[in-house]
C-alpha cells in the first residue's frame, strides 16, 4: 500500500528521480520532443527541495529570523 | 514572545488539549490553519474567475480579455480597500461589492444581479477545489464540540461570512461551528486587533476564556495576546516545503513548458485526508493514466467547440471511462460554455461488421481487415466476424474453387495465393455480395433503430470518440449508415491512431489520433505501441461486449456476449483485478478538471509532459510496473482461435510480455527495445 502523494511531495510512480534519469537518458539518445525538457538547474533546485526541503524549512521556522543577517549578505553578494 | 509557536500540528494539537481544559471558546484561523490551499499563491485562483468572467462577456458580444478583466478586478477591489482605510484601521475588502462594481463595468447595461450569483458561485467552487480541510486539527474540533466548547472561526479576508461558511462546509465543521466572522463584513480585521473585541462583545465571550489557533503570528498570535486572548500559532515546515515546491512548478511551467504538465499533476495530487495508502493499481490510475484521460477530454472539448461538434458518442466500451471522466471535468474546464451532449453508444466491431456489409457488402477492404489478426485463417472465420451463415455459402465457394475451410491467411500453414485470388474474384461475385447483403440487412435495421434513439441521425456534426487504433469502429460504423441521407459528419477521435490499414477519409468521416496520430510523427507517443492493450482494459466499461443488433417486432435489441465461459469468466477477473486502477481514474477526474482550469493551459502545452510520461512509463517501465499494470487477460472476439505457423511471430516478444528476471537484471533491455522502436519508426 503507498500513497499517490508521498511525504516528500513527490508524485508516487513519476518522482523526480525517474525523470532525473529520463532526462539524462535523453542527453544520449533521441526519446521524443519535449519542448526544451526539464532544465538541469530546474532539476537541482527540485531535487533540493523535494529531498532536503523539510529539514531546511524546519531550521528556517524556528531559526529563521535569526538568519537575517545571512539573507542581507546574500543579497548583498548577488548585487 | 507571548504566544507560543509550534512547528507540527500534532504538538500544537497535544498542547492546545491542555490548553482548552479551562477555556470557553476555541476560535481558529480558517486559511492555511483550518484549510490548507494546494496552490502557493492564493491569488492564483482569481485567473479561472477573470476568465470565466470575460467568457461570459464574450458570450454577450463583449470584448474583455481574461487579463484586462483580472486587471480591472484589482484596481477596483484596491480602490475598495483604500475608501475602507479612510473609516477604518484595517484595509478591508468586501467581495459582492467590489464584484458588482467590475460586472457593472464590463457588462454596463446589461449587468443583473444573477451575473454576480454567477461569478460568486464559480469563485467559490474554484476556492473549495482548491481548499483542503486538515484532518488532524477538524477531528480536535469535533472532540472539542463534544465537550461543549465554543467553536468560531475567523478570517481576514474579501469573502463575507456567508460565503466563507460554504468554504467551511466543505470542510465539515459547518454544524459544530458557533459563527464564521469575517473580517469583510465588519471591516474589523484580526490584522489591527479590532476583531476580537468586537467578537468578544457580539458573542459574549470572555477574552481570558478564549484561545485563539492561527499561523500568522502577527495577527494571529500578537494581536490575539493583545486582547487578552491565549494564542497558538502554527508553523508547519512540511507546509512551507510543499508549498515552495509548487511554486517552483509553476514558475518553471511560465518558461519551461516541459513543466506544465507536472505542475498540473502536482495541483491534482490528493492532500492530507484525501492522501489515503491506496494499492500501487490505484496510484498508476491516478498518477499515470487519468491525466492522460483528462487531457484526452480537454482535447476533445477544445475540437468540438472549434467544430461545431454537438454530440459526442464515446464508443463502447472504453468509452464508458472517458464518458465519465468527461462528465467529472469538463463542468471546471469549461464552465458556463455550452457543451456538447454527451451520448454512450453500445457498438463493437463485430456487432458493426456485420451491419456494415447491409448495402455495400463485404468489401475488398473489410475482408482485409478480418484477416489482419493471425488467429483468423479461412472464410468460416470471415462469416463469424461479418454475423453470416457459412453454410448458406457453399454454393458460392464451390463455384470459386473455394470451401469454407480453405486457408486464406499466409500466416497460417497450408495457405496459397491462387485461394486469395479465388476469394478475391468471389468478393466481385454479385450473387454472393445479394447474400452478404440479405444476411445483414435485419442488424443494419436493428442498429440504424437504436442510433436513431440515441440521436446520431439529429445531428449534423457528431464526434465518435473511440480509443483505438485503426478506427475500425468508426469504418464499419459509418459505411452502415453511409447511405442515409440524414447520415452526420463523424468527426473520429481516437486516443491513438496507429492505422494499420489507411482509412477511408472524406469530408463526412474524418479520424484523427489526439494522443498518438501515426500520421504524424511522434517519437515519444508512439510508445504507445508497447502495451496498447493496458489502455483498453484500463477503461473498459464493467459489461460484457456487444456481439449484434437483433431487430424485434418492438424495434430493437442488444446482444451481448455470455460471460458464463471461460473467456467471460476471465474478462470479469481482469475487471476485478483492474477496479482499483479505474478507480484512481475516476477520483483523478474533478482534481485534473480544476487544477487545468486554474492553470488555463491546453492540450499544446501539456504535451512535452504526456510525452515524458509515455516515454518514461511504457518504454522505460520499472519491472514492478510491468507486474502491476500488465492486463491478466485481454479479450478480442475479432481474433479467432486458430494457430497460425509455428514461426509466426517467433522473436518478436515484446518488453511488456519479457519476465520479471529479464526486466529487473537486464542493464540494456529496455535500450535496445527502445532503438528497435526507434528505427520502426524512422523506417514508417
Amino acid at each position: 500500500m503507498s500513497t499517490v502523494h508521498n511525504n516528500r511531495y513527490d508524485l508516487a510512480g513519476i518522482e523526480l528521480s525517474r525523470l532525473i534519469k529520463t532526462a539524462i537518458v535523453g542527453k544520449i539518445i533521441p526519446m521524443g520532443n519535449f519542448r526544451g525538457g526539464p532544465g538541469g538547474r530546474c532539476l537541482v533546485v527540485l531535487a533540493l527541495l523535494h529531498y532536503l526541503g523539510y529539514p531546511v524549512y524546519r531550521i528556517l521556522a524556528q531559526y529563521g529570523h535569526r538568519l537575517q543577517i545571512l539573507r542581507r549578505i546574500a543579497v548583498k553578494l548577488r548585487r | 514572545m507571548n504566544f507560543t509557536t509550534y512547528y507540527s500540528l500534532d504538538s500544537l494539537i497535544a498542547a492546545g488539549k491542555k490548553e482548552a481544559r479551562d477555556k470557553e471558546a476555541i476560535s481558529v484561523d480558517l486559511f492555511d490553519t483550518l484549510l490548507v490551499r494546494r496552490i502557493h499563491d492564493p491569488d492564483l485562483v482569481k485567473l479561472p474567475v477573470a476568465r470565466y468572467i470575460a467568457g461570459l462577456a464574450a458570450a454577450r458580444g463583449l470584448k474583455w480579455s481574461w487579463r484586462k478583466v483580472q486587471s480591472t478586478r484589482d484596481t477596483i477591489e484596491q480602490g475598495n480597500r483604500a475608501a475602507t482605510g479612510q473609516k477604518f484601521t484595517d484595509h478591508e475588502a468586501c467581495y459582492p461589492l467590489f464584484m458588482r462594481e467590475l460586472l457593472e463595468v464590463i457588462f454596463q447595461g446589461g449587468y443583473d444581479e444573477s451575473l454576480l450569483e454567477r461569478v460568486t458561485e464559480y469563485e467559490l467552487t474554484m476556492e473549495n477545489s482548491m481548499l483542503v480541510p486538515r484532518r488532524k486539527l477538524v477531528d480536535w474540533l469535533k472532540e472539542l464540540a463534544a465537550e461543549g466548547k465554543r467553536i468560531f472561526v475567523i478570517s481576514d479576508m474579501y469573502l463575507p461570512a456567508s460565503h466563507l461558511e460554504k468554504l467551511v462546509a466543505h470542510a465539515g465543521v459547518l454544524d459544530l461551528i458557533e459563527a464564521v466572522v469575517s473580517s469583510a463584513d465588519t471591516f474589523l480585521a484580526k490584522a489591527s486587533g479590532l476583531a476580537y473585541p468586537m467578537i468578544a462583545e457580539k458573542y459574549s465571550v470572555r477574552p481570558e476564556a478564549w484561545l485563539h489557533i492561527g499561523d500568522n503570528p502577527f495577527s494571529d498570535g500578537l494581536r490575539a495576546f493583545d486582547a487578552g486572548l491565549t494564542a497558538m500559532i502554527i508553523h508547519d515546515p512540511g507546509e512551507d516545503q510543499r508549498k515552495s515546491i509548487t511554486k517552483r512548478y509553476y514558475n518553471y511551467s511560465d518558461g519551461r513548458p516541459f513543466w506544465r504538465g507536472r505542475v498540473l499533476q502536482q495541483l491534482m495530487a490528493p492532500l492530507e485526508d484525501e492522501n489515503q495508502p491506496g494499492t500501487p493499481l490505484y496510484t498508476e490510475g491516478y498518477n499515470f493514466i487519468g491525466p492522460l484521460i483528462g487531457i484526452f477530454i480537454q482535447r476533445i472539448a477544445e475540437l468540438c467547440r472549434k467544430q461545431n461538434i454537438t454530440k459526442v458518442f464515446f464508443l463502447s466500451r472504453e468509452g464508458w471511462t472517458f464518458k465519465k471522466y468527461w462528465e467529472k471535468a469538463t463542468p471546471w474546464l469549461f464552465p458556463g460554455d455550452d457543451l456538447p451532449e454527451t451520448e454512450y453508444l453500445y457498438v463493437s466491431r463485430m456487432a458493426l461488421a456485420g451491419a456494415s456489409c447491409a448495402y455495400q457488402g463485404l468489401t475488398q477492404t473489410n475482408a482485409d481487415i478480418a484477416f489482419l489478426p493471425a488467429g483468423n485463417r479461412d472464410f468460416r472465420d470471415v462469416c463469424r466476424i461479418f454475423s453470416l451463415k457459412p453454410e448458406r455459402f457453399a454454393g458460392h465457394l464451390a463455384d470459386h474453387g473455394l470451401a469454407v475451410d480453405t486457408c486464406l491467411s499466409h500466416v497460417h500453414d497450408g495457405y496459397d495465393p491462387e485461394n486469395r485470388k479465388k476469394f478475391e474474384l468471389l468478393l466481385e461475385d454479385e450473387s454472393f455480395q445479394a447474400e452478404v447483403k440479405r444476411q445483414t440487412m435485419d442488424a443494419n435495421r436493428a442498429m440504424e433503430r437504436y442510433f436513431d434513439e440515441a440521436g446520431l441521425f439529429s445531428h449534423k456534426n457528431v464526434a465518435i470518440v473511440d480509443i483505438g487504433w485503426l478506427g475500425t469502429i468508426q469504418r464499419f460504423l459509418f459505411e452502415a449508415i453511409a447511405h442515409r441521407p440524414d447520415c452526420p459528419y463523424c468527426h473520429g477521435f481516437l486516443f491513438g491512431a496507429t492505422r494499420g490499414i489507411p482509412y477511408p477519409e472524406s469530408e463526412r468521416n474524418m479520424i484523427a489520433g489526439v494522443m498518438y496520430d501515426r500520421n504524424r510523427f511522434d517519437l515519444a507517443a508512439s510508445t504507445l505501441f508497447y502495451a496498447q492493450d493496458i489502455f483498453e482494459e484500463a477503461c473498459r466499461a464493467p459489461h460484457p461486449t456487444l456481439n449484434g443488433y437483433r431487430l424485434t417486432e418492438e424495434g430493437y435489441e442488444l446482444e451481448f456476449r455470455k460471460t458464463d465461459d471461460a473467456i467471460g469468466q476471465a474478462e470479469l477477473h481482469q475487471d476485478e483485478y483492474f477496479a482499483p486502477l479505474q478507480q484512481g481514474i475516476i477520483d483523478s477526474a474533478a482534481r485534473f478538471g480544476a487544477a487545468a482550469a486554474l492553470l488555463g493551459y491546453s492540450f499544446d502545452d501539456w504535451k512535452p509532459w504526456i510525452n515524458y510520461l509515455l516515454v518514461s512509463k511504457l518504454a522505460f517501465p520499472r519491472a514492478v510496473e510491468v507486474a502491476n499494470i500488465k492486463n491478466r487477460h485481454h479479450l478480442d472476439d475479432f481474433h479467432g482461435s486458430k494457430k497460425p505457423k509455428a514461426d509466426f511471430g517467433r522473436g518478436l516478444k515484446p518488453l511488456w510480455g519479457q519476465s520479471q528476471l529479464q526486466l529487473k537484471f537486464n542493464p540494456l533491455l529496455r535500450i535496445r527495445y527502445f532503438f528497435r522502436h526507434l528505427r520502426g519508426r524512422i523506417n514508417e
